[in-house]
């Protein structure tokens, strides 16, 4: 009896040790990467990378600032068409789940998640750049927010759906009618949740490169307009780092840098600030 | 304690229901009600049977058992106490509890009521003389009233208001037969001074024996009170004078 | 003579086809606690919630016959209006847990939009928390959010917020059957005070919590009112043998 309990002892430490190598092994690319885009690319950047176009082929110098700028604009707009859409959307799905509508809207939903993204890129392209006749920071906007729709509105949905009844009944128990009761206590007791799925969602799409392809298409110049080819910093990684100059390829570089740093900070700030707000039931 | 299974039918649909823990509370009480009830009217038989034959040792025995009519009681309103505190009881259950109580005590005086007839018997020098409890009336209220202590005892059993309310009916006869007594054992003297110490004993036996139908109409109000919900105490009403 | 308050006649409510309160008529008198009570699925908690229109926020709900406030007919009137009216506190304490404790309790006023000067929020607060016998407790940290109350004080705090809108009826949903014997007792305490401004109508499962604190008991099986009458008579002698089956637990 005796040995077979020293067995299983065994066995169960050797599991809890598989099981610790395991995880270890997982810090390991993340860290690896991070440490090799930081080793090159902190190098490139200071305030002239920051505030100057890229230079032409053989000059030396230049800098992000155009697809600094672009992301800036492309993200800003998706969440403005995505937020509002993604929260009301994900506010009827959580409070009508029985319907018929709830359900295949939910299943398109799920599906739109699974699209790869450049296939958004290509329909974006078929809907907005083609009839305006030209590429355009808006085009790239609109394929962005298709991809942040389902991330915001799941997120919306599960918080919505975490929410005891009895917070909506005392509330209409007092006599709110219907839509102050959704604005001002059910939204705002679920607003670490909604919070941070947009920041999740916008984690996401601040690297993304295959919709841009066909929409914003990138420039070489500083643009602030939203109906022109405008630059971005995934795009100018993707057409930097393949190019055959080296001065190029160290922009990609301070380019990743600074994205991942973005990536990094918004992911932090979203676990400090759901933390934060996040409201006891 | 065995569970008894009872029917119960609801809307149609039949269900078999164990009795809940407190029906076997009150089933056991009642049956402890009844054990000392039939305790006492062995009492009071007995008594009589060692007055007719002066039978000393039957009387004691009627002594040493009053111990026990005794400890019923104690057992009974302790029994009681328990099922307030641990059920709180409500309705019907609580207006038998009440009743039941009342009861108690009325059959504990009853007993009282035996062996202070049996101890005349185990005091007295010599035996009484038959004709003399036949001419003073005292068989006939003694059989009167053990008969209705029975039929009030019928009357619990089986939760019968009618029989409980005849009750009131028939004490008058022992009433009747009590306020004749003084004149007619004032006779018996004349006619015989020689009995006359016997004669007041017959007298004061006479007396408790009323009592006895006052206690079990005290009780039959009592069996009204929890089968009816109804209050007859103090009041004068056509049904009970 | 007391005056009627809520009064009901033949008042049926459906969830779908399902036919939960059956020709319902009651009247029930103004400043007593009235305790309503039945096994259950018998429809006392759906008859509860059609008082203040709380049951036809549930889609396929239908309902049929009168139900009166002050003799004036419930589904005729704003149910924003009914509720303002009569107010209600659920079985599990729901205080808004991202307000305050002091926000909670002016919360209807504050979600309806409804401009308060903020003396006389002020006002309010302290009064309505008094009037919940909470006032002691909590004066010192009003600001404090409600959710780290204990369940008793929380539930007083929710009779707070309902009491705020001054309301002429209070609808309690089993109100103490998520609370311990002490906060239990606490919000029992609490009815006998709140009869004398307010007409409290509570559901509750437990008998001798109605037999404790109400005046009047009314007696819901299989969705048919079967006895309404004064709580002592319907403990110690119940007109209707279904009721007596039921207190004395012969069956549930």
């Amino acid at each position: 009896m005796n040995a077979r309990l020293g067995i299983r002892n065994t066995k169960s430490i050797i599991f809890k040790v598989i099981i610790f190598i395991l995880a270890f092994l997982i810090t390991i690319p993340l860290i690896v990467i991070l440490l090799y885009i930081v080793k090159q690319g902190i190098g490139q950047v200071n305030w002239h990378f920051l505030t100057h176009v890229p230079a032409p082929v053989g000059e030396t110098g230049g800098g992000i600032s155009n697809a600094l700028v672009g992301s800036i604009i492309i993200v800003a707009m998706s969440s403005v068409i995505a937020i509002p859409i993604g929260i009301l959307a994900g506010i009827y799905l959580s409070e009508n789940s029985s319907t018929k509508l709830a359900y295949y809207t939910g299943l398109c939903v799920d599906i739109l998640q699974g699209v790869p993204s450049i296939v958004v890129g290509i329909v974006v392209y078929f809907w907005v750049v083609k009839p305006l006749g030209t590429f355009s920071a808006i085009s790239g906007s609109i394929a962005l927010a298709i991809m942040m729709l389902p991330i915001v509105i799941r997120a919306t949905e599960e918080t919505l759906k975490l929410l005891p009844p009895s917070l909506k009944e005392a509330a209409l128990a007092l006599g709110v009618p219907y839509h102050r009761v959704m604005l001002k206590v059910i939204i705002p007791c679920g607003f670490s949740g909604i919070l941070s799925g947009i920041m999740l969602s916008i984690a996401r799409i601040v690297g993304e490169t295959a919709p841009l392809l066909f929409t914003a298409f990138g420039s070489p110049f500083l643009s602030y307009s939203i109906t022109k080819p405008i630059q971005s910093l995934p795009l100018l990684i993707f057409n930097y780092a393949t190019s055959p100059y080296d001065e190029w390829h160290n922009l990609a570089w301070g380019a990743s840098f600074i994205l991942l740093l973005f990536v990094l900070i918004l992911n932090i700030t979203t676990k400090l600030i759901t933390r934060r707000w996040k409201v006891q039931l | 304690m065995i569970r008894v299974h009872k029917i119960i039918l609801q809307e149609g649909l039949v269900n078999f229901i164990d009795m809940t823990q407190l029906e076997n509370e009150i089933s056991a009480l009642k049956a402890e009600l009844i054990r000392m009830w039939i305790l006492v009217q062995s009492q009071m038989n007995k008594a009589k049977e060692a007055m007719l034959q002066f039978d000393q040792d039957l009387a004691r025995e009627v002594l040493v058992k009053e111990k026990r009519v005794n400890s019923y009681e104690l057992s009974i309103d302790n029994n009681c106490e328990n099922i307030f505190a641990l059920y709180c009881p409500v309705a019907v259950d609580l207006r038998f509890l009440l009743a039941a109580l009342k009861i108690n005590t009325n059959l504990e005086r009853i007993g009282d009521i035996a062996a202070g007839i049996a101890r005349y018997v185990v005091e007295s020098t010599a035996n009484f003389n038959v004709s003399l409890l036949e001419k003073s009336q005292l068989l006939r209220i003694y059989e009167e009233s053990v008969n209705i202590l029975i039929d009030t005892r019928a009357a619990f059993e089986k939760e019968d208001t009618t029989l409980a309310r005849s009750i009131f009916k028939r004490d008058e006869v022992l009433d009747q037969i009590n306020i004749a007594a003084p004149e007619s054992i004032a006779e018996l003297i004349k006619e015989d001074p020689r009995s006359t110490n016997e004669l007041l004993y017959i007298l004061s036996i006479i007396r408790k024996l009323e009592r006895v139908g006052d206690q079990c109409m005290n009780i039959a109000e009592e069996i009204i009170f929890y089968v009816e919900a109804k209050i007859l105490k103090h009041q004068e009403t056509s049904s009970n004078k | 003579m007391e005056s009627t308050v809520v009064s009901s006649k033949n008042f049926n409510a459906y969830f779908g086809d399902n036919h939960v309160v059956k020709n319902v008529t009651i009247d029930i008198p103004r400043n007593n606690a009235i305790a309503v009570m039945g096994p259950s699925g018998c429809g006392k908690t759906t008859f509860l919630r059609c008082i203040n229109r709380m049951h036809e926020l549930i889609p396929g709900t239908k309902t049929e016959g009168t139900l009166c406030l002050d003799g004036e007919d419930v589904y005729n009137m704003n149910p924003i209006y009914v509720r303002y009216k009569i107010g209600m506190v659920f079985q599990r304490p729901n205080p808004f847990p991202n307000m305050s404790i002091y926000e909670n309790v002016i919360a209807g006023y504050k979600l309806n939009g409804l401009k308060v000067p903020k003396a006389d929020q002020d006002n309010i607060v302290e009064k309505s928390l008094t009037k919940a016998a909470l006032w002691n407790e909590v004066k010192d940290s009003l600001h404090k959010k409600g959710t780290f109350l204990s369940g008793g004080q929380q539930q007083r705090l929710c009779i707070a917020r309902a009491i705020a809108m001054e309301p002429e009826v209070i609808l309690f949903d089993e109100p103490t059957s998520a609370l311990d014997p002490i906060s239990t007792a606490s919000v029992e305490n609490l009815f006998n005070e709140l009869k004398a401004n307010y007409t409290l109508i509570i559901v509750t499962h437990n008998m001798q919590q109605a037999a404790r604190v109400s005046d009047k008991t009314a007696f819901f099986y299989l969705g048919e009112l079967v006895e309404f009458d004064n709580t002592k008579q319907m403990f110690t002698a119940p007109s209707d043998p279904r009721t007596q089956n039921y207190i004395t637990g012969r069956f549930s």
